[in-house]
């Protein structure tokens, strides 16, 4: 199965609304994900121009929009993508 | 004339490391430009002995040399001047400080007055010229007792490099086994040709950073002494565009997309929006570098044709801190992005004007979206302190 792409978005608003730490996301998934999720950043997804700044950080989950953007709140996402979730 | 297409730059920058490992150095370079740039007179004084009193000898020295050229008194006479009015040592019977001051144009005329430094060194075509050649002639008066004033006057060439010294560089080493006399003027000048035979296009502060790098080495360190390096180079314009935040118009976003494909220039980008602009109209992919992961500043991307491209308001304000202490502290899109700067001669910011809606939000910082602030700081900071031409152009 191909991995799963999240992409972080790098813009701004995102950075300061506490997103600049999400390109490490590798480093915080629990261990049975580890390998099976790809990152990659994004200069500015501009999904702020759309949905407010407020709802940052922003990242791509297999291309879904995802806000108030977590370690945890990736994870959760990509286990009910994969079905691994409790 | 445009700057661009100015023919000629005078490129001045140094390098230097503190006696002891002391923060404050006894030697002293500063440069001025003069006459919208067509001229730039740069100092090296080096107070005696070393700390806090030579620092000031050295500081005064350089300012009040700096100050009579400001007033339109002739640089010969300012030197003049400061040979008349230098304390002197009474047991040693040499001046608190010694100084040099190089008085360049941009057309080539170049006049250099020495006091008690290492003979300055022009390096031409890769060689060193005698400075026989150059017309150097010692000036004396008998209230200067045995201290002597060197006057050297000619016409430099475009990729002359002058290059002054304290002599905490041509007498590191001194003492130590490999270099009983110390590295020498000799050394020192083989040293740099060696350099710019593998890197022609060294900047001036590359260059003097590394020649003290090397005088480092020779004492060991911490410094024997202070090791000062000033380099003021006559060279065609290196030049760098910024562009920064999408234009008011949308409809002028080809326009100014088409800015990054001005040929001879460098090129940054900053910010998320301009890069998608830019990506979108030259159909240019932008990857992101997550290597150069940084808490403070976002990583850097890459773009085809692009130098750097970076976050817009929080790196751009780094670079500004950055610029202001003078150093960087970390490695990241920012220092990078200091670097390109140092290096280039002309810098155009091409800044878009319109608003970001999203950093309108209330639950952003207020200090969001002052593009335009930060850039004029950036742009006045390299003007006044690294002797940088700069133009800012709206979008």
């Amino acid at each position: 199965m191909d991995p799963i792409t999240v992409t972080i978005c790098a813009g701004t608003a995102c950075v300061v609304m506490d997103g600049s730490g999400l390109v490490l996301l590798e480093e915080h998934l629990p261990a049975h994900l580890k390998g099976r999720v790809k990152v990659r950043g994004e200069r500015c997804l501009e999904l702020c121009h759309g949905h407010g700044a407020a709802q940052g950080p922003y990242v791509l989950v297999a291309g879904e929009a995802l806000g108030h953007a977590s370690f945890q709140g990736i994870a959760a996402r990509i286990e009910q993508l994969l079905g691994t979730g409790a | 004339m445009a700057p661009e297409e100015s023919p000629r730059f005078i490129e001045v920058d140094h390098f230097q490391v503190a006696c002891g490992g002391e923060h404050l150095a006894g030697d002293h370079f500063h440069s001025r430009s003069l006459e919208a740039g067509e001229r730039v007179v740069s100092v090296l004084a080096d107070g005696l002995s070393s700390g806090v009193e030579a620092a000031v000898l050295a500081s005064v020295t350089a300012a009040m040399a700096l100050e009579y050229v400001e007033w339109n008194i002739d640089t010969g006479t300012a030197a003049r001047i400061l040979m008349d009015s230098l304390p002197v040592d009474p047991v040693r019977c040499i001046s608190y400080s010694t100084f040099t001051i190089v008085d360049a144009r941009r057309d080539g005329r170049t006049r250099v007055f020495e006091h008690g430094n290492p003979p300055f060194m022009l390096i031409r075509d890769g060689a060193l010229v005698p400075l026989a050649d150059l017309g150097r002639r010692v000036h004396t008066q008998a209230r200067w007792g045995n201290r002597r004033l060197h006057v050297s006057e000619f016409q430099s060439r475009v990729g002359d490099r002058i290059v002054l010294c304290s002599d905490g560089v041509t007498q590191s080493g001194m003492g130590s086994a490999e270099l009983p006399l110390g590295w020498g003027e000799p050394a020192a000048a083989a040293f740099l040709l060696g350099r710019l035979a593998r890197q022609p296009d060294l900047s001036s502060r590359r260059l003097s950073e590394q020649l003290v790098g090397r005088a480092l080495d020779n004492d060991g360190e911490p410094a024997g002494d202070d090791i000062t390096c000033g380099i003021i180079h006559l060279r065609r314009p290196r030049c760098l565009h910024i562009l920064t935040g999408p234009p008011f118009d949308r409809a002028r976003d080809r326009e100014y997309a088409n800015l990054a494909r001005i040929p001879g220039v460098r090129i940054v980008v900053c910010g998320g929006t301009t890069s998608n602009i830019l990506a979108r109209e030259l159909n240019r992919a932008v990857e992101m570098d997550l290597s150069m992961h940084d808490r403070q500043v976002p990583a850097p991307s890459t773009m085809q044709g692009v130098d750097l491209v970076t976050e817009g308001c929080l790196t751009l304000a780094r670079v500004v801190d950055y610029l202001e202490a003078g150093a960087c502290p970390r490695r990241n899109a920012a220092s990078r992005l200091v670097e390109l700067l140092l290096e280039s001669d002309i810098i155009h910011f091409q800044v878009g004007t319109a608003v970001n809606e999203a950093h309108q939000d209330p639950a952003l910082p207020v200090e969001l979206d002052i593009r335009r602030n930060v850039i004029k700081r950036m742009a006045a900071l390299l003007e006044q302190k690294h002797l940088k031409q700069t133009r800012i152009t709206y979008y």
